[in-house]
């Protein structure tokens, strides 16, 4: 637990946590941040430019889309969403990877095979694919792209941390802590858990991420959290046809994913350094 | 080595066609829990209920739920996929008919992620220890936080709206023919001896194949930089400075050489990502390969195109797999005694 404080004093997880903090407040208060409804429609004004430019409404501060709703309300709604699917998707795929890892790398044999091949069957599809497929036989909505996220990721944290209980197990003292008569179950919530948690924190992080790039993807092909539910990828497919009209509105989102994804991705690297965890890169 | 190496492909095709069958079973349980009725689809609005329920035991919709995947597999392992729904076109075709225009732009891809990975990666090494460093490093971060997806829609509005100079539709210019030989735009056009059509067919993959392979290239980087910084502890390289060579030549000669086997792995695993990735790029730059199709079939919830492509994105997947560990074996020494 030391080790995670002491991350604290790197400017890295200090500036990434600072981000997160801001989107998350977004996220939490947009009752209160928002200007308009984000679903209220304003046909007089439709594409209206940001308010610093030319042609520009005060009353929607970053002007409006094609339906004339307020983007900067939208942009505030689409970070609750974004940050919704990122805490309970990373969660939900660390639970289920990091369960499995566990039992497969402490045990071993048949179990271990199993597992390994399993994860094997799921990297064989490319994860946009498999997530649109399973958004497919879902059906939309946030709690099933949540579900379709956790279904599709916990494989990264399996891979991964599988390793590392299998390097952790060896040890010396988790063998004492069979002989003191510990049972499996205390052996590894007691001792490897400890020792796998820096690991488990920073791929967290990295997964927080890429649930909110899957999140952004799912809604811009149509297959998110639902039309009446406003999403930053949504905003983006909208955007894109009206982009010589109104190039703000394809941006604004567009900055937004990029920040957002930014933020976790610092905390991770910060967590990473920090907690000297050594990650093999295997990308998104 | 040929031994060693058709013995690996052996092994591999082993394990994939087992791998096949279940996410071909995972598939087909998923897409049945639709709440669509594929016989009633394909029918016109105003078709009875006789009509639907004949249709249904044509389509083998009565049957129970294994029978009805082991009528599919069979099926398709005699190459027929059934019909898109939507499309009324045979699925295979279908999917034989756009998949040429993806693997086009995915190879592309992966060389410029290969070209910007090595050579990000050699300058991040370069840098170390250097004041340079942190900054690099961060920007490494800040490239690592934007996925193709954003990268398609940021260079779609920088380069094809605001300074119109690449264009971000389709796969050639309007008005210009599309030769078939081979299914690959850009070698079919200079096999009919069409320059237009082929310089027209490159702008056109300028774009997306950019935006595919800058998303791909930071990890790239990132791993060529730490096997490099784990290769210049071992011993040879002291040797080599020892013996005088110079620090560019350690580098080049000795130090990338061993340092690309890391970087090779990982380039596999990232094709196979890489190759789901076409899928946004082709969508967002109307770009006429399978990712486009998937998104129709799934917006039109046609289950039969969806099968097809899915399992095709699945063998591409195995393939490219296959033969990164065969590439794995020719270039490491150390394998090849086994």
């Amino acid at each position: 637990m030391s080790a995670v404080l002491r991350s604290l004093r790197s400017a890295r997880v200090l500036i990434a946590l600072g981000m997160i903090f801001c989107i998350a407040c977004c996220a939490v208060f947009a009752g209160y941040l928002a200007p308009h409804d984000p679903g209220d429609q304003n046909l007089l004004a439709i594409l209206t430019p940001p308010a610093w430019a030319e042609g520009g409404d005060p009353s929607y501060p970053l002007g409006t889309d094609s339906l004339g709703r307020c983007v900067l309300s939208r942009l505030i709604y689409g970070a609750r969403t974004a940050m919704l699917v990122a805490v309970f998707a990373s969660l939900g795929a660390m639970i289920i990877g990091s369960i499995l890892a566990h039992v497969s790398g402490y045990f071993g044999g048949a179990i271990d095979w199993i597992i390994g091949r399993l994860v094997d069957v799921w990297m064989s599809f490319p994860p946009v694919i498999l997530s649109l497929i399973l958004m497919v036989g879902l059906g939309v909505g946030l709690g099933k792209v949540i579900l379709a996220v956790v279904l599709v990721d916990w494989t990264r944290f399996c891979r991964v941390l599988r390793a590392e209980v299998l390097v952790v197990t060896r040890h010396d003292y988790v063998a004492a802590a069979r002989l003191l008569g510990f049972t499996h179950w205390q052996t590894i919530v007691r001792e490897v858990l400890p020792a796998t948690l820096p690991l488990l924190i920073t791929l967290l992080s990295l997964e927080m991420a890429i649930a909110v790039v899957v999140e952004a993807i799912l809604s811009f092909v149509g297959l998110g959290v639902g039309a009446d539910q406003p999403a930053w990828g949504q905003m983006i497919a909208d955007a894109r046809q009206y982009v010589y009209q109104s190039p703000w509105n394809l941006l604004l989102p567009i900055l937004a994913i990029f920040l957002t994804v930014l933020a976790f991705n610092l905390l991770g690297d910060g967590l990473r350094r920090t907690l000297d965890v050594r990650l093999a890169e295997t990308g998104r | 080595m040929v031994t060693t190496v058709l013995k690996l492909i052996a092994r591999r095709l082993l394990v994939a066609i087992p791998i096949l069958l279940i996410v071909s079973a995972l598939l087909f349980c998923v897409l049945r829990m639709l709440p669509v009725d594929p016989a009633a689809m394909s029918l016109p609005p105003n078709a009875t209920i006789e009509e639907v329920e004949a249709k249904r035991r044509e389509m083998g919709l009565d049957k129970p739920l294994p029978q009805q995947y082991l009528i599919w597999i069979s099926d398709a392992l005699h190459g027929d996929f059934g019909r898109s729904i939507a499309l009324r076109r045979d699925a295979g075709s279908l999917v034989a008919a756009t998949l040429p225009a993806t693997i086009q732009l995915a190879v592309c891809a992966m060389i410029i992620a290969a070209i910007l990975g090595v050579g990000g990666g050699l300058l991040l090494f370069h840098v170390r220890g250097t004041l340079l460093e942190p900054v690099v490093d961060l920007v490494s971060v800040l490239l690592l936080s934007i996925p193709e997806f954003l990268w398609g829609l940021i260079l779609l509005f920088v380069f094809g709206v605001a300074l119109q100079v690449l264009p971000f539709t389709g796969e050639v210019s309007p008005g210009l023919p599309i030769p078939h030989v081979a299914g690959f735009l850009l070698l079919d056009s200079l096999l009919v001896g069409r320059l237009d059509v082929f310089l027209s067919a490159c702008s056109h993959l300028i774009l997306p194949a950019v935006a595919l392979g800058l998303a791909f290239s930071p990890t790239i980087m990132r791993v060529l930089r730490s096997s490099l910084f784990d290769i210049y502890h071992e011993d040879y390289i002291a040797q080599a400075r020892l013996r005088g060579l110079s620090e560019s030549r350690i580098l080049l000669r000795h130090a990338l050489k061993n340092a690309s086997l890391p970087t090779l792995t990982l380039a596999g695993v990232q094709f196979g990502i890489l190759f789901g990735g076409t899928l946004l790029v082709e969508v967002i730059y109307s770009y006429p390969g399978m990712g486009n199709l998937m998104v129709d079939a799934v917006r039109n919830a046609d289950l039969p195109l969806i099968q097809a492509i899915g399992l095709t994105y699945c063998v591409v997947v195995l393939i490219i797999n296959t033969m990164v560990d065969s590439f794995y074996v020719v270039l490491n020494p150390k394998l090849r005694v086994r």
